[in-house]
């Protein structure tokens, strides 16, 4: 659905309307020098990307940004092609940098919204004030405060969140019956935390787990976070409990469960659409809280292990997120 | 442990199927990458030659030159998109402010080290012909300074082929973006196709202005660097 709307621009997305290539070249192994010869002489023969066609009227256009990473470009497009799905033209600015540089172009108008992260934001915004903690509306509100001035807006925050978060095996959680963060607190004492080496000093870490569920681990492993010391850690069973991404797509295969983090400890990363005012009317607004409404931390999970796993294309993952969820063109 | 829960999922080098689906991916890369290339060049050659050529009509101009250009190649990447954002865009002039400005100062250097390297006694020669200072200008010195010049323009080829991917800041980059998508998602295929083909770029582009060199200048042909 929705290729009328998309206006391709330079690589633009990641993905848009690249499988519509009259090139197909079945490549064979041992054949690489030739197909970069090929390469070579078929981008010189590619003639410059066309716009879109559209084919019925837009009710407007909008550039939808992403960063560059891929749950920002899954979220991009899975907010662009709603859009697109009610009627507007859509420009994608996908795997751009930094809020450095996607601030600047949001507030100049060159993008009209990107899918943020209600804590990292406000704290973008604030200059690094500290005002986050784990209250997602409150963190919003927050943010909304700092974005009024620069005639910005987030939205209503989406339950899907990610953030630090603390993961146990699937056997560890069969074991104690364990499901949120103050499940631990009785039977702490039974098991050793692995994450990155400032965890005991930081409040979101040890500390915290101390101070807000009085957890008291038997030991600590410095290691990382979320990386592949904590991953080697968990599979030899030297660390019961982990620091990891809430909406890494890398979990589900890994056997690792999040433990709920019911006192909320951990800032509010819940994924939140930052817009221009100018570009967010009331139908827009619509379209894209309906979407957040939906969007679970769990869809991150899936949806980010389709594109970091198994190396599909983010505008096709969202397609098919939408499709479940009723968006049939 | 129980076995079979963690994937050990070994990423080959290269992943054909992937590969094969996803060519015009990559054929998009390498023609943004060899057009923001071919743009930095060439817009630097423009504005390289009228201020190396008065930084050597008036000396006086030579060291202010070299000292502005000489801060615009320290200026962090990031720092100058983000300033030129709000004013040029997220787009090919705002990457080509950067790569233009990164490229001026290894041509004008070259083309002063060029005219500079001009003998005295060919100066001579030409004014004692009854040559007027553009006419030398035109037909002796910058002749003489092709070479230094075509080294330049091969520098900064070579230069501004590894300095595209920084462009993938503003979502541009060419094949700087194949790269980056194999180091986030930890996928060898793009990382490895991005990598080989600037590699390839680099030295199908050095060969070409060789070979450019040879046809247009004969004579230096023992003097290339």
């Amino acid at each position: 659905m929705e290729e009328s709307g998309r206006a391709q621009g330079w690589i633009g997305e990641p993905t848009g309307g690249k499988e519509k290539s009259s090139m197909n070249p079945r490549l064979g192994s041992g054949r690489f020098v030739a197909a970069l010869a090929a390469l070579v002489f078929a981008a010189a023969a590619c003639g410059g990307t066309g716009g879109g066609t559209t084919s019925s009227p837009s009710k407007g256009t909008l550039t939808v940004a992403g960063f560059n990473f891929p749950e920002s470009s899954i979220l991009a497009e899975i907010y662009g092609q709603a859009l697109a799905h009610d009627g507007y033209t859509i420009n994608y600015k996908l795997l751009l940098g930094t809020r450095e540089v996607v601030a600047p172009a949001l507030e100049s108008g060159q993008i009209d919204l990107y899918p943020g992260y209600a804590a990292t934001d406000l704290e973008f915004y604030n200059k690094g004030a500290g005002e986050a903690n784990g209250d997602a509306t409150a963190t919003n509100a927050k943010l909304n405060s700092h974005l009024q001035p620069l005639s910005l807006v987030a939205l209503t925050p989406s339950q899907a969140v990610d953030q630090n978060a603390f993961a146990v095996t699937k056997d560890t959680q069969t074991k104690y019956s364990l499901t949120k963060l103050s499940d631990l607190a009785p039977i702490g004492s039974k098991l050793t935390l692995g994450a990155g080496p400032e965890c005991p000093t930081r409040p979101y870490c040890q500390p915290g787990l101390d101070k807000t569920y009085g957890i008291k681990f038997k030991a600590f492993k410095p290691l990382d976070t979320d990386g592949p010391l904590t991953r080697a850690a968990f599979k030899n069973g030297t660390i019961d409990v982990g620091l990891v991404f809430s909406s890494d797509g890398d979990l589900n295969s890994l056997g690792l469960v999040v433990l709920q983090d019911d006192k909320h400890l951990e800032n509010a990363d819940n994924v939140v659409p930052i817009l221009r005012q100018a570009a967010a009317s009331d139908e827009v607004k619509k379209v894209l809280n309906a979407i957040d409404a939906k969007l679970t931390t769990a869809d991150l999970v899936t949806l980010n292990s389709q594109v970091s796993i198994q190396h599909q294309d983010a505008d096709a993952v969202a397609k098919a997120w939408l499709q479940q969820h009723n968006y049939d063109s | 442990m129980p076995t079979g829960i963690f994937l050990d999922y070994v990423d080959p080098w290269v992943n054909w199927a992937w590969l094969s689906t996803h060519i015009a991916l990559i054929t998009d890369a390498l023609q943004q990458h060899l057009l923001l290339t071919a743009i930095a060049v060439a817009g630097g050659l423009a504005l390289s030659l009228p201020m190396g050529i008065a930084a050597h009509r008036w000396p006086s101009l030579r060291n202010p030159i070299l000292a502005v250009f000489g801060v615009v190649y320290t200026i962090p990447s990031l720092a100058l998109f983000a300033l030129l954002v709000p004013y040029t865009g997220l787009g090919i002039v705002t990457a080509e402010v950067g790569l233009i400005g990164y490229t001026i100062l290894i041509l004008v250097r070259n083309l002063l080290i060029g005219l500079e390297s001009v003998p005295p006694e060919v100066l001579d020669a030409a004014d004692g012909m009854g040559y007027r200072p553009t006419a030398r200008l035109l037909r002796v010195e910058l002749p003489l300074a092709l070479p230094a010049i075509f080294a330049g323009v091969r520098i900064a080829t070579v230069t501004t082929i590894g300095l595209v991917t920084i462009t993938a800041l503003i979502g541009l980059g060419g094949l700087g973006q194949l790269i980056d998508k194999g180091l986030i998602e930890n996928f060898h295929t793009p990382l490895v196709v991005g990598t080989v083909l600037s590699i390839a770029l680099a030295l199908v582009a050095d060969l070409a202005l060789i070979g450019a060199q040879r046809i247009a200048i004969p004579w230096s042909r023992d003097t290339t660097g």
